[in-house]
């Protein structure tokens, strides 16, 4: 039988104490970002820009949740969530200390070694490393526990073969946290998994060929290993934990603001287009966007919340970014037709129509990456009891 | 949810699970107000809840008295349990002792006045009420009697009446100042209304669930059909954006008020337009997963669809609430855009 409340978002007050920290991040965002084209801030989470991550790092507002011992912060994951969606509301180029920031961090602080965190948190806080997720393999996507790429135990460490896809920016990171199989034994697909810290600059037999994705730019990558050697203490956690260790670290990937938050501009430019004298029917459109937008931040907030409390929101998280995405993925349609005007590249076209059409064509990724539509679907399904 | 909260979700869910059956809607329909149930409620003090100790209330919230007008959406409850709720409100709010009896809400803002000519339709539950309560566009709250006052009977697809209430040379047994603005009926019975298509999109989602896991075809109960899985997250998905948004609109009105530049029209504005929105959704995936049953006067389902489909354009439609929102924005500018949404 389905419990209805099981499906609903508890709504989250959020403490006064987080005002002062909203303000001085707007503050910050509006006076950094200035000098960025819509363009460049267009791309949010995609944009690779070390200098902004040094910035925000030098702020205090990386790795916020980490312990004061290794350069951290001891903050809540509440105010990192402020920090979160301020900058992908404001468009801010977060892709250099994005995955770090928010699932290698707490990875490596969870489940590390002493010399491992010792080693990166305090670099990672002050956003001066730029990590990648080994994961997904060429047949191995939504299916992860099928993963092939090899860990063999060998006398001075591991010894890695296979091959990684889609792995983004891991041309220019320096860590790669893996997902690789450690026993080949037909009985222990998810046993047989184990997670593995990768310094990519100091490890040879590692090639990175960036794919281009359909915009022309190369931000993800094919990742070859060729004989890789690891020293032994690059393994994470423990071996043969590495599925249970990667569960928990898609949660971390699943339920932040993101979801819903990857163009937010558009909706920003688009009523700036549109104005004070648009049609009734125009105003209506735009409105209802409106209406969803703050209705996810309603939703968003509400899981934050929920983390926050040490409530497992695995379904609400899979709700918002099913909703998100559809929210964003209708978002270039829309902006196109309101304002009736073709999408164009960086090279014609006013800054609405460059932003128009560099979201137009991120668009379709919003719903694959992170787990697709229709694992979100199955899902929520299973929360709806009948899976 | 807090004390309160709960122990009215129990007793509602209790009064209304006992009391509110397919027997009960269909007889209602046929032949009216049912003052049995109109007594349950009001003897347990759920018209009450907004109102003052002192007047027999509970001095409830907003936030409170979400729980109550959901539920009413979720059983399909025909009492205007909301709209007393409201009428009670508002007179307290102006200073105005409550009558008796059913007072119907004038959804239209009446031409300032010191005595009143106007035939307003779609009135729910007119016909019911000994009283009833108007604003003006003087921003005044206006009390009426039956005296001077016609009613000629319309009905919403639900067949819940929506009267057509005409004043004659009106002259109110009360009035007073209010501090809402003139349209203020609109928008609070707008706030009402999505609650309530919350309550009702929560019941269909457990009827979908509850159908397809019976039902088996093919060898399988239909929920183990990829495809109706599909369907049923959407309807999950659906139903849990309209309820966080509607009890988002109630705290903000505990929280803001309806007057002023920084109220709650907001948030009221974007449930019912989210709450309106949703509605083709709901009710098309819905009865879809049904099959042929759920088109049948037999099945519950229908109780609640042919709900939404009237509540959908009760006070507003997504479009008029769609517009409101988009002006608000289109006033509020691109830039801060992203401070209204997390205001």
């Amino acid at each position: 039988m389905l419990n209805i409340e099981s499906l609903r978002f508890p709504r989250y007050e959020q403490p006064d104490s987080l005002a002062p920290l909203r303000a001085e991040v707007r503050a910050f965002l509006d006076d950094t970002l200035k000098a960025y084209s819509p363009l460049v801030r267009s791309n949010t989470w995609d944009g690779f820009d070390p200098e902004f991550s040094r910035k925000l790092g030098a702020k205090g507002w990386l790795g916020m949740t980490l312990p004061k011992a290794y350069g951290g912060h001891e903050r809540s994951a509440l105010e990192r969530y402020v920090i979160v969606e301020e900058t992908l509301a404001a468009g801010a180029p977060v892709g250099f200390h994005w995955i770090a920031d928010r699932q290698s961090g707490p990875v490596i602080v969870r489940y590390g070694t002493e010399a491992q965190k010792q080693k990166i948190i305090p670099a990672l806080t002050a956003g001066e490393v730029c990590f990648c997720i080994g994961m997904s393999e060429p047949n191995s996507g939504s299916d992860l526990a099928s993963v092939k790429t090899r860990a063999d135990k060998v006398a001075d460490g591991w010894l890695i073969n296979g091959t990684k896809i889609w792995t983004t920016n891991a041309h220019r990171a320096d860590y790669m946290i893996a997902l690789l199989r450690t026993d080949s034994s037909p009985d222990s697909k998810h046993r047989g998994l184990s997670q593995f810290l990768i310094d990519l600059k100091a490890t040879k037999g590692i090639t990175a060929r960036p794919i281009k994705d359909l915009t022309g730019r190369g931000h993800f990558n094919e990742v070859s290993f060729v004989d890789a050697l690891l020293p032994a203490d690059a393994l994470l956690g423990k071996e043969g934990d590495g599925w249970k260790q990667v569960v928990a670290e898609l949660a971390f990937e699943r339920s932040g603001p993101e979801r819903y938050l990857s163009c937010f501009i558009l909706l920003s430019r688009l009523v700036d287009a549109l104005g004070k004298n648009a049609s009734p029917a125009a105003l209506a459109k735009v409105g209802a966007e409106v209406a969803w937008a703050v209705t996810l931040r309603n939703m968003s907030l509400s899981v934050a919340g929920m983390l926050n409390e040490g409530i497992d929101p695995g379904l609400q998280a899979s709700i918002v970014k099913d909703l998100g995405c559809q929210f964003e993925q209708r978002l270039p349609g829309l902006a196109q037709e309101l304002v009736g005007l073709e999408p164009t590249l960086a090279d014609a076209g006013t800054d609405y129509q460059q932003v128009l059409g560099n979201l137009m064509q991120l668009a379709p990724s919003f719903s694959l990456r992170g787990g697709t539509l229709e694992i979100l679907r199955g899902i929520i399904a299973r929360g709806l009891g009948v899976r | 949810m807090n004390e309160l909260q709960n122990m009215l979700e129990e007793s509602v869910t209790r009064l209304f699970s006992e009391q509110v059956d397919r027997a009960f809607l269909s007889k209602v329909e046929e032949q009216g107000w049912s003052a049995e149930l109109w007594d349950l409620v009001t003897e347990q003090g759920l018209t009450h809840v907004l109102v003052s100790e002192a007047a027999g209330g509970m001095a409830a919230s907003w936030a409170d008295a979400f729980v109550v007008v959901r539920a009413c959406g979720r059983y399909a409850v025909p009492l205007p349990v909301g709209e007393q709720m409201l009428a009670l409100w508002l007179l307290e709010q102006a200073g105005i002792s409550a009558p008796q009896g059913v007072i119907a809400l004038l959804p239209e803002v009446l031409e300032a006045g010191a005595s009143f000519n106007a035939d307003i339709p779609r009135v729910p539950w007119g016909r019911e009420a000994g009283h009833f309560l108007g604003l003006t566009s003087a921003g005044e709250l206006v009390l009426f009697d039956g005296s001077h006052v016609s009613v000629a009977h319309g009905q919403n697809l639900a067949r819940e009446p929506r009267d057509t209430v005409s004043l004659k040379a009106a002259a109110p047994i009360a009035r007073a100042a209010s501090s809402l603005k003139p349209d203020a009926i609109r928008w609070l019975g707008a706030m009402l209304r999505a609650a309530q298509i919350a309550g009702s999109a929560a019941a269909c989602l457990e009827l979908s669930v509850k159908y397809t896991s019976d039902r088996v075809q093919f060898g399988r109960a239909l929920s183990q059909f990829q495809a109706i899985q599909n369907h049923l997250a959407e309807l999950g998905g659906s139903m849990a954006s309209v309820d966080t948004m509607a009890r988002t609109a109630f705290l903000a009105l505990d929280a803001r008020g309806l007057s002023g530049s920084d109220d709650a029209g907001f948030e009221i504005a974007a449930a019912k337009c989210r709450a309106s929105d949703s509605v083709e959704l709901l009710t098309r995936l819905s009865h879809q997963v049904h099959g042929a049953i759920g088109f049948t006067y037999e099945y519950d389902l229908q109780f609640l669809t042919r709900r939404l489909w009237s509540w959908r354009a009760e006070f507003g439609t997504s479009g008029e609430w769609g517009e409101s929102l988009g002006r608000i924005a289109t006033a509020t500018g691109g830039d801060q855009l992203w401070a209204l949404v997390t205001k």
